[in-house]
């Protein structure tokens, strides 16, 4: 199997720069997931590595070969389009074994790849059907039999649970998972959903018009985000951020009536008076800690196992608490929400994390 | 740079798609346009001509035949397209009752007529408006008329003839269009309405009409450059010997006139395109009228 | 239901069905006709007559019938067939490949749409007649190849063709014209197929053009040879009726068999 190789990949749309220069290392057999809110590039660049889309600029390899000219047919790729792209005029059989009629592969050996890849997919009752008698479902595993058949060096998936159905998805999840300890391929797998990011990826990529912010292990990228932005994109609900003013060895939060936290660990370097944002996950709120803010429920969500609350003071912003079961809250109470101050995330004003 | 080699292999892909169309485009149409353009400043007859400058538009305001062809056109458009609009609205409305009974007969009935050839039906029309014809007896029959209606004969009944007979040809046609647009309106506006209390002459006016605006505007526009180009009927169903427009080039039409130009007498080929450019010029003129109507309301 | 609301949907069904009767009376007038003598006709007669077999005899003495009717077929059946390739290929391309020229000739292309046939007649008279090719049946089809209606017809409705199957199929190795042909095509069938009865009935129906183009009996089509019996000195319209009917026939078949296609095609430039 093969890794790929980005080195400062652009794309121009005339003047308009939509990928402005990405490096990134596929490693083999390693799932890597790009992240990032709409119009960030992630499918223009899963494009581009496709052959979809020209290459402005940069170097693309896979396998350690440069493919920046080379047709989409030869790169070695499969992809799973985000509407399937099955054609409608052929039955399932026909659909998965064009691309190697394509290839110059023999009816006998299109007929034995093609079964193998139903085998694996639970395909083989619906060979003769055509794709508008399939359910969703099914013919999301089509398209990816389709890919398989090919045997690709590399799987591209675009988008694919995006049109199913909440229970669907999880179940495609999870068969994708399989599939990847199945066939050891390298995966590049494009999304707007993070759960499907972080339960999927060995690797996730966080793009942001036509950047990377960071790369890593789902983990780390929850745990140890470089910058505000990545803090705010990993993690649901969404991480809460508080501004603050740096003030005699300790933060005031000047929108929440200048209620005071003792300083983190990390903070010690900064400035008297210099201005940060603290970042707090709605679950650091759960095991408690020696800082606390007081604070007026203004709406609780209960949703059985977990319970939030969202919570404000004055104007300012809510902020979101998760609560364990929470059941003996109400809305309209004051509370007093604890947290520990060294689990706490610190970011300058540009959104830098403060280390 | 590496990806403009693909651009212009795309591009080239591009280019030979459209090629056929455009090159059949440029021989039989752009050629054709600029030619008469350029003819429509040139006099003389047969293929002898010369410059002529403003002379054949001088010769319009001069030529007692054109003005009476152009007059024929206008009257043909003025009158018959707001009728068959009109009705073609009502047709579409009154359809569009899904309680009303023998629905799909009725639809297949009215739309049916355009389906005919314009020589065919105009043969019909010929044969049925005969001065002891079908309609005459019935008419007569009725006690709707005291004594046979000279449709052919009489310049202003040769019009009416004229006139009924497009709306007979294309009121069903225009009616699908209406049909179709009224059947895509979302039911729950009328729910709503109905629920607003607002009674169902006013939901046609202030909820059906304004929705059907864009439709009305297109079936207006291609009406017109339908009429304006009138041939076939005033060549069959007023011909006589042979010689269409009549009686006395009451429904002589400026397409019609075009063509005696060329075709009838000896050939005037200057003359008629500059009249061609008159019909071009008013299918801009009203077309853009109409647009601006619209956009207007 | 108030008594006003009962009147007024007794008279909107009376409406109906009179319009309705007006519609297809012709139709049944000519179909009598066919059956009656010229006088019977001409005098208003409506009931069936027991001149059918004379009208045909008549008919098939005077015209050349299977003759007119196989210029006919192939007038309308070429031209529909050269219209489908050429119209389909230019709205694909003008739609799948975007660009800033071509753009801008669809725009220049919508705009001669209103140029009225009227304006391009004489030219194009003079212009076949100049190379010698009147009264062919090429002259008769080729201006009506490249429609530009057609073309936008068809590029309304590549809208609808998903570009992920493009995608997909570029993916899988075929190249532009081979995903027109393997892929567009057979997955456009329905475009195609109410394209094909607009198409067929435009140019069975043509009159004007053909009247010009051609100059010899051998050459005729129906609808010119209906025109021309009609309008003769004295027209004899028990055989007029019959030749009536043979040109509607197709038409009218046509349209019962595929009535809701006929009507998309119909629909087709609006959506």
């Amino acid at each position: 199997m093969s890794g790929l190789k980005l080195t400062g990949l652009r794309k121009n749309y005339g003047a308009h720069q939509v990928i402005k220069g990405v490096d990134l290392v596929v490693e083999p057999k390693e799932f890597v997931v790009f992240v990032g809110p709409s119009g960030c590039g992630k499918s223009t660049l899963l494009r581009m590595i496709a052959g979809l889309e020209e290459i402005s600029g940069g170097d693309l390899t896979i396998g350690g070969v440069r493919m920046n000219e080379v047709d989409a047919s030869k790169r070695g790729i499969a992809m799973v389009f985000q509407s399937y792209a099955l054609y409608p005029h052929m039955t399932v059989r026909e659909n998965m074994g064009f691309a190697l009629k394509y290839a110059g592969e023999s009816a006998a050996n299109i007929a034995r790849r093609v079964n193998e890849a139903a085998k694996i997919l639970e395909l083989h009752k619906l060979m003769d059907r055509k794709p508008r008698d399939l359910s969703g479902g099914q013919r999301q595993r089509v398209a990816i039999g389709r890919a398989i058949v090919r045997h690709p060096e590399v799987f591209l998936f675009d988008e694919p649970l995006s049109n199913l159905d909440a229970e669907l998805r999880v179940q495609m999840r999870i068969e994708i998972a399989r599939l990847h300890k199945e066939l050891q391929t390298t995966i590049i797998y494009v999304t707007h959903d993070q759960v499907e990011a972080m339960t999927l990826a060995d690797k996730i990529v966080v793009l942001r018009e036509g950047l990377i912010e960071q790369t890593g292990a789902p983990l780390t990228l929850y745990d140890d985000p470089d910058n505000q932005f990545v803090a705010g994109f990993i993690g649901s609900p969404r991480m809460n951020f508080l501004p603050a003013v740096v003030k005699n060895g300790a933060l005031t939060l000047p929108e929440y009536d200048g209620q005071v936290i003792p300083m983190p660990p990390v903070a010690a370097k900064l400035a008297e008076g210099a201005e940060v944002t603290v970042g707090i996950r709605p679950e650091h709120f759960r095991t408690g800690g020696s800082a606390s803010l007081d604070l007026t429920i203004e709406l609780i969500e209960h949703l059985g196992g977990e319970s939030f609350a969202y919570a404000r003071q004055g104007k300012a912003n809510v902020i979101t608490i998760a609560t364990g079961t929470g059941r003996n809250w109400a809305s309209g109470e004051r509370i007093q929400a604890t947290f520990d101050p060294a689990s706490v995330l610190l970011f300058t004003a540009q959104g830098a994390r403060v280390r | 740079m590496a990806g403009s080699r693909a651009d212009l292999r795309a591009n080239l892909t591009g280019w030979a798609f459209v090629a056929p169309a455009l090159t059949l485009l440029g021989l039989f149409m752009a050629y054709p346009i600029l030619w008469s353009l350029y003819m429509s400043f040139q006099t003389g007859k047969g293929m002898n001509f010369k410059f002529g400058g403003m002379s054949n538009i001088y010769r319009l305001t001069q030529d007692p035949v054109f003005l009476r062809a152009l007059s024929n056109t206008m009257v043909f458009l003025v009158v018959q397209v707001p009728i068959m609009i009109v009705l073609s609205l009502l047709f579409a409305a009154a359809l569009n009752n899904p309680k009303l009974r023998g629905r799909a007969i009725l639809r297949t009935a009215i739309f049916l007529p355009c389906v005919t050839s314009l020589v065919a039906y105009s043969v019909l029309f010929k044969s049925m408006f005969a001065i002891d014809g079908v309609v005459n007896d019935s008419l007569l029959f009725l006690h709707i008329i005291s004594e046979p209606i000279r449709w052919m004969i009489d310049p202003f009944w040769a019009k009416v003839l004229i006139i009924m007979a497009i709306t007979w040809r294309w009121a069903g046609y225009n009616m699908v269009f209406y049909l179709a647009a009224m059947q895509n309106i979302d039911p729950s506006i009328y729910e709503a309405a109905r629920i607003d209390g607002v009674p169902a002459r006013a939901r046609f006016f202030k909820i059906t009409i304004p929705m059907l605006k864009p439709v009305i505007l297109f079936t207006t526009v291609l009406s017109t450059i339908g009429t304006l180009q009138l041939f076939d009927e005033v060549n069959t169903i007023t011909a006589s010997q042979g010689i269409g427009g009549g009686p006395a080039d009451s429904t002589l039409t400026l397409s019609l006139y075009i063509y005696n130009l060329t075709f009838r007498f000896m050939p005037s080929f200057g003359y008629a395109a500059t009249v061609s450019w008159v019909i071009v010029i008013l299918v801009g003129i009203l077309s853009w009228v109409q647009f601006q109507v619209a956009k207007d309301r | 239901m108030s008594l006003f609301s009962r009147l007024f949907s007794l008279l909107t069904q009376a409406m109906l069905w009179l319009a309705a009767f007006i519609s297809v009376f012709p139709f049944y007038w000519m179909i009598a006709g066919a059956t009656n003598t010229a006088n019977d006709i001409t005098g208003g007669k409506f009931t069936l007559g027991t001149n059918l077999i004379p009208n045909i005899t008549k008919f098939f003495e005077l015209v050349d019938v299977p003759l007119v009717f196989f210029n006919s077929l192939v007038v309308a059946i070429g031209g529909t067939v050269l219209t489908l390739i050429v119209a389909s290929l230019a709205g694909y391309g003008f739609e799948m490949f975007r660009s800033k020229t071509r753009d801008r000739i669809f725009g220049g292309l919508l705009l001669m749409l209103s140029v009225p046939f009227a304006a391009m007649m004489i030219p194009l008279f003079v212009m076949f007649s100049g190379v010698g090719l009147m009264n062919t049946y090429f002259a008769i089809i080729a201006p009506g190849i490249a429609s530009i209606f057609m073309i936008f017809y068809f590029r309304q409705n590549t809208k609808a063709f998903p570009s992920e199957l493009r995608d997909a199929a570029r993916m899988d190795g075929l190249q532009e014209w081979q995903i027109f042909l393997r892929i567009y095509m057979p997955v456009m069938r329905s475009t195609y197929a109410a394209a094909m009865i607009i198409l067929f009935m435009t140019n069975w129906n043509a009159y004007l053009w053909p009247l010009i183009v051609l100059q010899t009996n051998d050459m005729k089509t129906i609808q010119l040879v209906v025109a021309s019996l009609a309008t003769a000195y004295t027209p004899d319209y028990g055989l007029i009726m019959v030749a009536n009917v043979l040109a509607t026939l197709p038409t009218i078949l046509v349209f019962f068999l595929l009535q809701r296609r006929f009507v998309e095609g119909m629909l087709g430039g609006v959506k």
